[in-house]
């Protein structure tokens, strides 16, 4: 599996596919955070930017591939083990890059009513949901399920808005926990607990759907 | 046929089909098959009749819709039909990435793509992006891929296409070398004379079914000779450079025939395949197989 991500990894990396998303995250973050604002708000702002980069960033890891470079790879290292691979490269990286903004935002935004630690690790769980049901959503737009780009790309941005404003969505709730809490707030362990949940049900259902629609 | 690594199990294919999507007709139906270890399977059919999506599904490319496979390897390889270079990666990069997938170590790996891609005659483009290579370039690196970490089930689907005459006589000595070792190769090629007298099996694909699994039959080599499998007892002209295990299959020794550096080699019947075997996993060139009877012993006829 180690080697099927480092496969994964180099693609992205090398490819460059990964810039565009990063800066989208970058501008998103620099638009709606800005320093000394509150920092459990400027957190859960950073980590609903965070939903639709990672729902781009896992849609370009299952489709980097051509077809042929993919059967080689499924053969090598078994189909279902290359598509969970290239799902959780493109949902692994976006959660780095969250982390970092999330370090950038507790260390530049207004502590007063929460301690750092506490701001981190919300922000941190926040961050993590959201990735992840962002990650969902861009599995669920892409290869198997959808193969035609215009509507893949539709459903990431519908699919993506959505799910920041949907009840019941993991992401919903982490987000709104943060951006509500006025001083302290509870970590958001159960919508990132949901999050998880819901990205390796849709793994499963991806990988499986792989064997049989394509 | 005995095998060397008779461990292991064949793949088995029992009531296979496939289609494409949930309602899509039916590309193969009903195929059972069983390929052991240690086999060259030919897969012949006309175009369009399912021998590509047959190969798919043996290396685990597709999953059938129905019926099951079962015993396929760890260490499986696929050779495409078409390899399209588009990653953003080195000849060697790639090779590296694929041999780890493979489950070899970086060192290993590394060392490997560059044995590979020389035995090819490409190892001056292992630092060349893949997107700059040229097609038979490309097809070099696809077949060193599958080669690479020692495949026990080697798939490869008309994987000599783009190869220039040297990088195809090596890969038809690599698969050789492969099913030597234990391993099982299947291929599909438009040339009917790839590989031709070897195939132990041929499965014929037409109208969506896995028409015909032929017995074995006796390798054209062998056939044109004489009946090794009499029990008389069987010579071996070989010639190669390469050390042979020892003790050899049956305790064979070799003598050397001072005309051309070839070695003669007599053995017991029963074990003039696993020498064969070994002679050619070894690389060595075979020149003559024959029975050893009273009177055709002396001199080279």
């Amino acid at each position: 599996m180690t080697a099927l991500l480092r496969y994964h990894s180099g693609l992205f990396l090398r490819s460059q596919r990964w810039l565009a998303p990063l800066l989208l995250y970058a501008a998103l973050v620099a638009v709606g955070v800005r320093p000394g604002d509150p920092v459990l708000g400027s957190l859960g702002i950073a980590a609903a930017g965070l939903l639709p980069v990672a729902a781009w960033s896992v849609r370009i890891c299952l489709t980097q591939e051509a077809a042929a470079a993919r059967a080689v790879t499924a053969a090598a290292g078994g189909r279902a083990r290359a598509h969970l691979a290239a799902l959780l490269t493109g949902a692994g990286w976006p959660v780095l890059a969250g982390a970092v903004a999330v370090g950038a935002v507790t260390g530049t935004g207004d502590l007063a009513g929460t301690g750092g630690p506490a701001a981190l690790l919300a922000g941190l769980l926040a961050t993590t949901a959201c990735a992840l049901t962002g990650g969902a959503v861009g599995a669920l737009v892409s290869r198997p399920f959808v193969k035609a780009t215009g509507w893949s790309v539709a459903g990431l941005l519908l699919g993506s808005l959505l799910v920041l404003v949907t009840t019941g969505s993991p992401a919903k709730h982490a987000v709104a926990a943060l951006v509500a809490a006025e001083g302290a707030t509870r970590p958001p362990w159960a919508s990132c607990a949901a999050a998880v949940l819901l990205a390796a049900v849709t793994a499963a259902v991806s990988c499986r759907a792989g064997a049989r629609r394509e | 046929m005995s095998t060397i690594v008779g461990a292991r199990e064949p793949v088995r294919l029992a009531g296979v089909g496939r289609r494409y999507g949930p309602r899509g007709p039916w590309v193969l139906r009903g195929v059972d098959a069983e390929l052991p270890a240690g086999r060259l399977v030919r897969v012949a059919g006309a175009n369009g009749t399912g021998k590509s999506t047959l190969l798919r599904l043996v290396a685990g490319v597709d999953a059938p819709a129905e019926g099951r496979i079962t015993g396929r390897p760890a260490r499986t390889a696929y050779v495409p039909e078409r390899f399209p270079p588009a990653l953003p990666f080195t000849a060697r990069d790639y090779l590296v990435h694929l041999g780890r997938v493979q489950g070899l170590r970086t060192g290993p790996a590394r060392a490997r793509a560059g044995e590979w891609l020389a035995r090819f005659g490409a190892e001056a483009y292992a630092g060349t992006p893949l997107t700059a290579l040229s097609k038979g370039t490309a097809q070099k690196v696809a077949v060193a891929q599958a080669l690479l970490a020692d495949p026990e089930l080697l798939v490869l689907d008309e994987a000599w296409t783009g190869l220039d005459p040297e990088a195809r006589a090596e890969l038809d000595a690599a698969v050789r070398e492969r099913v030597a070792a234990g391993a099982t190769a299947l291929f599909v090629d438009h040339d009917p004379h790839r590989l031709a007298g070897e195939p132990d099996t041929t499965l014929t694909v037409g109208a969506g079914r896995v028409l015909a699994d032929a017995p074995p039959p006796v390798p054209a080599l062998l056939r044109s000779a004489a009946p090794v499998r009499a029990p008389s007892p069987v010579r071996i002209v070989a010639s190669g450079d390469r050390p042979l295990p020892d003790p050899l299959p049956g305790g064979a020794a070799g003598a050397p025939l001072a005309a051309d550096g070839a070695v003669l080699f007599h053995v017991a019947a029963a074990h003039s395949d696993d020498l064969l075997r070994a002679l050619l996993a070894a690389a060595w060139h075979v020149h003559r197989v024959e029975p050893l009877r009273a009177g055709a012993d002396g001199g080279r006829p």
